[in-house]
């Protein structure tokens, strides 16, 4: 009976997976298309990823992506952490649920009207869009995912850590850079790597920040998707479907890593 | 030869509307163990805490060595604490837990080094160095906290139900090596708990505290022999405390009988109540017995029987035997003069000495 049950739960599991996975698995076959188009496979052909390789406005976008996604995590990730750690602060229990809540609102708000209210946000203060906007705007989305990312491992931490570093003589400086920030580690890396793949894949805000001449990918693959798909976008997709794996898989092995040396010790334990 | 190190006055200490402590007076002499024991909420977490400066007191002044330290920070005070739950740093080895109040203070790398080594090999982790401190059982941990607090060479050492999470055997040793530790260093250590068994082994002078205040303060055996209320004589071990009435000196009457006893200071006819431990009393034969009671219940504790029996009078007893009774049998019920002990209603810790004082010359 179990086993039946377990069996029916793995089919289900397997049926998911590639129904969520098949449109992905559909467009890289695609870009090794020899033809034009998503239908008729022609024959195996590189020429695609040539094409991706030539477009040095397409490569310019991808880098643009890659500075405004690592600038606005690492910005957001400092601003989120001081942050979590001002809400943490707050001992009226009012006030810090209502800080946590301001938090909470952005995160679960519509990207659309984020976005439209950084559009008004910047034209009444008269900014230019482009570069600046976008970095600026990724930052403000990125800050409440890092806040919510750390804010668990603060209230995690046992208080008398704190009280057993000024026993032993620390200042408040030290207090933060020598026990609480080590102990956050993991929960900013956490936040940091969330609010990256956020800025990465964000369109909606992009869409309404961005200006003339500048683009991120995910804007640019719309506006070009518009005119009918070039199967060079397939290529892009895949090359990024296969950095994302890598990614993935890195912090797969990171994590595995570190529960082996965890189980490890437990079994040292006496 | 003896040196006063810290002294409280009046000091109280109000979370909002609740008062935990009221009024407290205390001093406390270098190089002794003291212990503050009580029931949790009594407050004597809060006065630890006063003292290492985690929290301040709402009135009053906090003396060490002669200066006032309410306003100085945790940080610059020389006392350290070792925690309930150790609170050692995770992200950090054993050795840089214990070296971790040197690095601060910038001492040299070689002399660091030696420090911790001397202080490892102290509470017996000589070697634990390079361990991580999740790889540590309960018992290790414990002593690597107590090593981080003692290697910062504090006047004071605080330690905050340090055993409690221990198991029975671990805690037992501990008990004996901490005092060990105290007396080999001659620092002054003030060790809170609940357990009044730990408090009557480990310390040269006990605070009892209920309700923010505390109650009595003693030797472990004055406290013991000598409980000022109904509280305490109820908290340290156990007793049987008896309704009756101090008819003149030397003479109290309670189950329907007077009795000699050796108290004495009181008003006559003074309503009073009547301590007498469990270990002081001794079954007879019902001629020989003071009193006549009748077993209800008895069980084996390994080094006695415990028995629980009633007097005619309906009060109830509990007696500490050697050897089993019979049940729902008579026996007589015997004990000394000096076994009785009377506590007033409402008596402070002064005039109880004061009255002691008087009519023990």
């Amino acid at each position: 009976m179990v086993e039946k049950q377990s069996r029916w739960a793995n089919v289900y599991l397997v049926i998911m997976f590639l129904i969520l996975y098949s449109p992905i698995f559909y467009l890289i076959f695609y870009s090794f298309n020899a033809g034009q188009y998503m239908q008729n496979f022609s024959g195996f052909s590189l020429v695609h990823y040539g094409e991706l390789f030539a477009d040095d406005r397409m490569l310019q976008i991808v880098l643009n992506t890659f500075v405004v996604a690592l600038l606005s995590s690492l910005l957001a990730t400092i601003v989120g952490t001081f942050g979590a750690l001002g809400i943490f602060s707050v001992r009226n229990s009012f006030l810090k649920n209502l800080l946590l809540s301001l938090n909470n609102i952005l995160l679960v708000s519509p990207d659309v009207i984020i976005g439209a209210s950084f559009l008004i946000f910047f034209t009444l203060l008269g900014l230019s869009l482009g570069f600046g906007s976008v970095l600026m705007s990724h930052i403000a989305f990125s800050i409440p995912i890092v806040v919510l990312m750390v804010l668990p491992k603060l209230n995690e931490m046992n208080s008398s850590l704190i009280d057993a570093a000024q026993d032993l003589g620390a200042n408040s400086w030290q207090v933060l850079t020598r026990v609480i920030l080590p102990y956050l580690t993991p929960g900013i890396a956490a936040g940091f790597f969330m609010a990256f793949t956020y800025s990465l894949d964000d369109f909606a805000v992009t869409f309404f920040v961005t200006g003339n001449g500048f683009s991120t990918l995910a804007v640019e693959i719309y506006s070009r998707a518009r005119q009918g798909v070039s199967l060079e976008i397939n290529a892009l997709s895949a090359m990024m479907f296969l950095i994302s794996l890598a990614l993935v898989a890195g912090y797969f092995f990171i994590n595995q890593h570190n529960t082996t040396r965890k189980s490890k010790k437990g079994r040292g334990r006496g | 030869m003896t040196q006063t190190i810290i002294e409280f006055k009046n000091v109280t200490k109000s979370y909002e509307e609740t008062q935990v402590l009221t009024g407290v007076d205390l001093t406390i002499e270098a190089g002794k163990f003291y212990t503050l024991l009580g029931p949790s909420g009594s407050g004597k977490t809060t006065i630890l805490r006063l003292i290492a400066g985690f929290s301040s007191a709402t009135s009053g002044d906090i003396i060490f060595d002669g200066k006032r330290i309410n306003d100085v920070p945790a940080n610059k005070r020389r006392v350290n604490t070792v925690f309930q739950n150790y609170a050692l740093f995770p992200n950090m080895n054993v050795f840089e837990n214990v070296a971790f109040g040197m690095t601060l203070k910038g001492v040299n790398k070689a002399q660091i080094k030696e420090k911790v080594t001397t202080m490892l090999e102290m509470v017996q982790l000589a070697g634990y160095e390079d361990r991580s401190i999740d790889e540590l059982s309960g018992g290790q941990q414990q002593r690597v906290a107590i090593a981080r607090a003692l290697a910062n060479d504090p006047e004071v050492l605080l330690l905050d139900e340090p055993l409690s999470a221990l198991d029975y055997k671990l805690r037992k040793d501990m008990q004996y090596e901490l005092r060990e530790l105290q007396q080999r260093l001659g620092i002054t250590f003030i060790f809170v708990t609940h357990d009044q068994e730990e408090a009557l082994a480990m310390s040269d002078w006990i605070f009892v505290m209920n309700e923010g205040k505390i109650l009595q303060n003693g030797t472990p055996v004055d406290i013991y022999d000598e409980p000022i209320n109904h509280f305490v004589a109820n908290f340290i071990g156990e007793s049987n405390i008896i309704d009756g009435v101090m008819r003149e000196d030397y003479k109290v009457m309670f189950a329907g009988k007077e009795f000699e006893n050796v108290d004495a200071g009181m008003r006559p006819n003074e309503r009073v109540e009547v301590v007498l431990r469990p270990e002081d009393l001794d079954l007879t034969t019902p001629e020989n017995g003071k009193l006549i009671v009748t077993i209800d219940a008895q069980s084996f504790r390994g080094d006695y029987y415990e028995i629980s029996a009633h007097d005619d009078d309906n009060n109830e007893w509990r007696i500490q035997a050697t050897n089993p009774s019979v049940l729902n049998s008579r026996q007589g019920l015997t004990f000394d003069p000096e076994d009785i002990h009377i506590m007033r209603f409402d008596e402070s810790e002064d005039d109880f000495d004061a009255r002691l004082e008087n009519y023990e010359e």
